[in-house]
C-alpha cells in the first residue's frame, strides 16, 4: 500500500562494557497514518527501543542495526543532524507528565521555544501558534500558556505536551506509556485528543504500553515484546484470539477485563 | 505575602540575637583582658602620665562602672544608632565605618563578578565534559583554589601583572584598573565551592527526565544547558551564596590589607592594632547587620528563582 | 588480614586519597627530618649572609636578616601544622560532646539554642577571629583561642543534626528502652555513627584553620615577627619581594601544599566513608 514511515531493522542495544544485549534483533515498521502498538511488561525493552529512535540512549549503551525514517538511517546520523528530526519529524510524549516540561519555565515559553527551534518564525507568530494548539487540546490556552507545569493537573500537562507535539506536526508520534500516570478518565480524554491530532495531521503513532486493553482498543497493529525481542506481531484480533507465542498467551491470560473473557469473572462471582 | 513577612521577621530576630550575643561576648572579653585601653590612649598621646590622669580618663569613658551598666548603656546607644566614638580619633564610630563601606561594597561586587566569571564557566565545562580533560582542569582548579592562601595568590598576581608585566596598578583604589587584581583574587578565593557545586548540580540536572524531554524536542545542547539545566542548578548556588556572604566579608578584609584598599577591613585591622574598642564593637554590629541584610535579600531572590517553593508554601 | 589488605588497596585506588597520603608523608618527612638535614637555627640573624640565592649551603636561600629560609619553613611547619591540629582537636573536644548531648536530649530548648547558634554561624568567622584576637591582643596563642571559640560551634551544629536524624532509628530506640544509661547509648551508638563525618570535617578544617592562622598572621594579628609562622614570614618579607621573590614564594607554597594535603585527605576520606555507608545500608 504505502511505504513505511519508519522501519527499524535488526535493532540491537547493549551496554558498552558488557556484551549483554538489552534489546536484540528488533524489527518493526509503521506505515503512514497507522497506530502501531508495542506491548510488553516493564523491562522488556519497549522504552529503550523508543529511546534508540530518538537518539536518547544513556551514554553507557550503544545500538546497532538500522533505523530508517523516510529514506534516511537515523542511527547513522551525527547527533547534530539527528537533532533536526526530533520534534519536527518525530515527536514523543512521555509517561511521566511532570517530566515533559522543565519545571521552572512557563509552558508557553517551552512551546514557542520548540517551534522556533525548527521554524524560523517570529516570537509573536510562535505565540499565536502555541495558543492555537493549546486551545485545540481543550485547554484554557491563555492560562496554560502563562503557567508553570506544577500549577496544572496531570491531565492538563499531558494535553499540553500533546499540543506541543501537534504544534510541529510530526509525521511520527511516539507515546511512551503516556496514560500510565493518569487516572482512567483523564487517560481516556488524553487519548481522544491524540486521536484528533492523528486525524488532523495524518501522523503515524507508535503506542508503547503495557496496557493490553488500551492496545486492543486503540491500535491498528500490535507488536509483542519480551526480554528485548519481538515475539509476535499482528492485528489486535490476531494477537488476542489466535496468538502463537506462549508469552502472548500469558499476557492475555493476565487480563481479566478483556472483552470476550467475561466467563472468568462470572466464574469468580459464582464461587463467592 | 505572608511568607515574605515571616522571612523578614525571622531574619530580624536572627539579627537581634546575633548582635546581642556577639557584642556581649566581645564586651566581656574586653573587660577580662589585661590590655588596658586607657593606657593605649595615653600611649598614643605620648605624654607623661600620672595615676590621677588615668583615673580621670577612666571616669570620662565610663570604664569605672560595673560591666552590665556599661553594656546596657552601650546597647541603648546602639538602639539609637549611636555606636560611640573612637578612642583614638574621637570621631563617631558609625561615620568612620560608613565612610569605608562604599569601598568595601565596591570591592565585594568586583569579587562577585570575578566569582561568576570564574565559577560558572568552569562548573559548566566540568559538567559538559565529565570525565575528560576539561573536567579535570575544572576539578583541579577547584582543589587548588581551595588550598591557596588568598593573600599569597594576591601577592603573586601583583608580582606578575604589576611588577613584571607592568600591566596593572599595584595598590590603592582609583581607576577601574585598580579593581582588577583584588577582584580576581577575591573571586578565586571564593570560587572552589561554587565550581564544585555547579558541576555536581549540572550533572545531576542533565540526567533528569525533563532534560531528556527537551532533547527529544530537538533543542540544541547548548541551549538546553543554559536555558533548561543551568537555571535549575542555580537554586542551590543561590543558597550557597547566602551561606557564604559572611566568608565574603571576611575574605575581603585580607584582600583590603594586601592591596591597601581603603575599606572597612583595613579600618578594623588598624583599630585592632590600636585597641580601639568602640570601633571593633561597632564593626561587629555593622557586619552582623550587613550579613543579615544580604541573607534577607538572598531569601527573597530565592522566591523569585524558584516559583514552585513560593506556590507550595502559600497553598499549604 | 584480608580485609585490611582490601581496605588499604581501596584507599590507595582513590586518587585524592593517594595524593593526600603522598603529600602527608612528604610533609612529615620535611617536618621531622628537615631539621636534622639542615642544621641552622631558624632564629639566628646573620647580616653578612643577607638575601642569599639558593645554594647547597642554603637550599632555599636566606632572608633579609640572613636566616636560612629552609630552616625557618621547617620550623614553621611544626608550628603551623601543630597549631592547626591542636585548634581543631580542641574544637572537636568541646563541640562534639555538646552536639551529642543537645541532639540526644532534643526538645524545645535544643531547637531554641540551635536557632541562636545558626544566627551566630552566619557571622563571618574570620571577622570574629579578628575581633577576638584584637581584644585579647595579637599573638599566636590568642589566635588559637579565637579559632577554638569560633570553630566548636560548627562541630556542635553538625553533630547535633546527625544525632537528631539517627536517634529515631530502631537500634538507638532499643538501646534507649533497654535501660542503658544515656551516656552508654551516646557512646556506643551515636558517637560511632557521627565519627566518620567528624573525621572528614576535621581533616578539611585543619587546612582551613591553617589558612586562617596564616591570614591573621599575615595581616599582623597572629604570630609576631621573629616567629617563623608561614603567614608571618610572608608579612615579614613583603618589603623585599621585589628584590627577592623567593622570600614570598616558599612560605606561600608551604601553606598551599599543606592545605592541599588536608583537602585531598578530606576528600579521599569522604568518598571512602560514603562507600562504606552505602554498603552498610545494603
Amino acid at each position: 500500500m504505502s511505504n513505511p514511515i519508519i522501519s527499524i531493522e535488526k535493532l540491537k542495544i547493549e551496554t558498552r562494557n558488557g556484551s549483554y544485549p538489552l534489546v536484540n534483533n528488533v524489527s518493526l515498521e509503521i506505515k503512514k497514518g497507522e497506530i502501531a502498538g508495542l506491548i510488553g511488561e516493564s523491562g522488556s525493552g519497549k522504552s529503550l527501543t523508543a529511546r534508540a529512535v530518538m537518539g536518547l540512549l544513556p551514554v553507557n549503551m550503544k545500538n546497532s542495526g538500522r533505523i530508517v525514517y523516510k529514506n534516511s538511517d537515523l542511527s547513522a546520523l551525527s547527533p547534530k543532524d539527528h537533532r533536526k528530526f526530533l520534534g519536527k519529524e518525530i515527536g514523543i510524549i512521555f509517561q511521566d507528565y511532570r517530566a515533559s516540561f522543565t519545571p521552572y519555565i512557563k509552558i508557553g515559553k517551552q512551546i514557542t521555544e520548540t517551534i522556533r527551534t525548527h521554524y524560523p518564525i517570529g516570537k509573536k507568530e510562535a505565540r499565536n501558534q502555541a495558543l492555537e494548539v493549546l486551545g485545540k487540546m481543550g485547554l484554557d490556552s491563555e492560562r496554560v500558556y502563562c503557567s508553570y507545569p506544577f500549577q496544572l493537573s496531570g491531565g492538563q500537562v499531558q494535553r499540553a505536551s500533546i499540543a506541543m507535539v501537534l504544534a510541529l506536526k510530526p509525521a511520527l508520534v511516539i507515546c511512551d506509556e503516556m496514560t500510565t500516570a493518569l487516572d482512567v478518565m483523564n487517560g481516556e480524554k488524553v487519548l481522544n485528543y491524540l486521536e484528533e491530532v492523528r486525524k488532523e495531521t495524518g501522523c503515524a503513532i507508535l503506542m508503547i504500553t503495557h496496557d493490553l486493553a488500551l492496545a486492543y482498543k486503540r491500535t491498528d497493529r500490535i507488536y509483542v515484546m519480551q526480554q528485548g525481542e519481538i515475539v509476535e506481531e499482528g492485528l489486535p484480533e490476531q494477537i488476542r484470539c489466535q496468538h502463537q507465542h506462549p508469552y502472548t498467551k500469558k499476557l492475555c491470560a493476565c487480563l481479566l477485563s478483556l472483552p470476550g473473557e467475561n466467563f472468568i469473572i462470572n466464574e469468580r462471582v459464582n464461587d463467592l | 505575602m505572608q511568607r515574605i513577612v515571616s522571612i523578614i521577621s525571622t531574619r530580624i530576630f536572627q539579627l537581634l540575637i546575633m548582635i546581642l550575643i556577639l557584642s556581649f561576648v566581645t564586651f566581656l572579653l574586653m573587660k577580662v583582658t589585661p590590655g588596658d585601653p586607657i593606657r593605649a590612649i595615653l600611649k598614643v598621646d605620648d605624654v607623661v602620665v600620672t595615676t590621677a590622669d588615668e583615673e580621670k580618663l577612666r571616669q570620662e569613658y565610663g570604664f569605672d562602672e560595673p560591666i552590665f551598666v556599661q553594656y546596657g548603656k552601650w546597647i541603648w546607644g546602639v538602639a539609637q544608632l549611636d555606636l560611640g566614638e573612637s578612642l583614638i580619633s574621637n570621631r563617631p564610630v558609625l561615620d568612620m565605618i560608613l565612610n569605608r563601606l562604599p569601598a568595601t561594597a565596591a570591592l565585594s561586587l568586583g569579587g562577585l563578578v570575578a566569582l561568576l566569571l570564574i565559577s560558572v564557566p568552569l562548573g559548566i565545562i566540568g559538567a559538559l565534559y565529565k570525565g575528560r580533560w576539561p573536567d579535570y582542569l575544572s576539578r583541579w582548579t577547584a582543589i587548588l583554589g581551595a588550598s591557596i592562601p588568598s593573600f599569597w595568590l594576591g601577592l603573586l598576581l601583583i608580582y606578575f601583572f604589576s611588577l613584571k608585566l607592568n600591566l596593572l596598578p599595584v595598590m590603592g583604589k582609583g581607576t577601574l584598573a585598580h579593581y582588577i587584581l583584588p577582584s580576581i583574587t577575591l573571586g578565586i578565593a571564593m570560587a572552589p565551592i561554587y565550581i564544585r557545586l555547579l558541576r555536581e548540580r549540572l550533572i545531576a540536572t542533565m540526567q533528569s527526565t525533563f532534560i531528556e524531554a527537551a532533547r527529544a524536542r530537538g533543542i540544541r545542547k547548548e541551549r538546553i544547558l543554559v536555558f533548561h539545566a543551568l537555571r535549575g542548578s542555580l537554586i542551590p548556588l543561590v543558597t550557597m551564596f547566602g551561606l557564604s556572604i559572611g566568608s565574603l566579608l571576611g575574605g575581603v578584609t585580607v584582600i583590603e590589607i594586601l592591596f591597601s584598599w581603603p575599606g572597612m577591613g583595613e579600618l578594623i585591622v588598624t583599630s585592632v592594632m590600636q585597641r580601639d574598642y568602640p570601633v571593633i564593637q561597632g564593626y561587629i554590629i555593622i557586619v552582623g547587620f550587613l550579613v543579615v541584610l544580604s541573607n534577607l535579600a538572598v531569601d527573597l531572590l530565592y522566591l523569585i528563582i524558584n516559583p514552585q517553593i513560593n506556590q507550595e508554601k502559600e497553598s499549604v | 588480614m584480608d580485609t585490611v589488605l582490601t581496605k588499604s588497596t581501596a584507599l590507595v585506588r582513590n586518587p585524592n586519597m593517594l595524593g593526600g597520603i603522598i603529600l602527608a608523608v612528604f610533609l612529615a618527612g620535611v617536618m621531622f627530618l628537615g631539621g636534622a638535614l639542615v642544621p641552622y637555627d631558624p632564629f639566628k640573624i646573620d647580616m653578612g649572609n643577607r638575601l642569599q640565592e639558593a645554594s647547597t649551603l642554603h637550599w632555599l636561600g636566606t632572608d633579609q636578616l640572613g636566616r636560612d629560609i629552609f630552616s625557618r619553613i621547617v620550623f614553621g611547619a611544626k608550628l603551623t601544622i601543630g597549631l592547626g591540629m591542636l585548634a581543631i582537636f580542641m574544637a572537636v573536644c568541646i563541640g562534639v560532646p555538646i552536639g551529642l548531648i543537645s541532639g540526644y536530649i532534643g526538645g524545645r530548648m535544643d531547637a531554641f539554642f540551635m536557632r541562636i547558634i545558626d544566627g551566630i554561624l552566619t557571622f563571618p568567622d574570620f571577622i570574629l577571629a579578628i575581633a577576638i584576637a584584637g581584644i585579647l591582643g595579637p599573638s599566636l596563642t590568642n589566635i588559637v583561642i579565637a579559632i577554638v571559640l569560633v570553630r566548636w560551634i560548627v562541630y556542635a551544629r553538625v553533630v547535633r543534626g546527625l544525632v537528631l536524624s539517627e536517634k529515631e532509628k530502631e537500634y538507638v530506640l532499643v538501646s534507649k528502652t533497654s535501660f542503658s544509661s544515656p551516656i552508654k547509648t551516646i557512646r556506643l551508638h551515636l558517637l560511632p555513627h557521627v565519627m566518620p563525618d567528624i573525621i572528614v570535617m576535621a581533616a578539611i578544617d585543619v587546612g582551613k584553620v591553617i589558612l586562617l592562622i596564616s591570614a591573621l598572621s599575615y595581616i599582623g594579628l597572629g604570630a609576631q615577627p621573629p616567629i617563623p609562622e608561614w603567614g608571618a614570614m610572608l608579612n615579614d618579607g613583603q618589603g623585599y619581594f621585589q628584590v627577592k621573590p623567593s622570600l614570598m614564594v616558599y612560605p606561600g607554597l608551604a601553606i598551599m601544599v599543606t592545605v592541599l594535603c588536608c583537602n585531598l585527605l578530606g576528600d579521599g576520606l569522604k568518598s571512602h566513608f560514603d562507600i562504606r555507608k552505602g554498603r552498610q545500608e545494603l
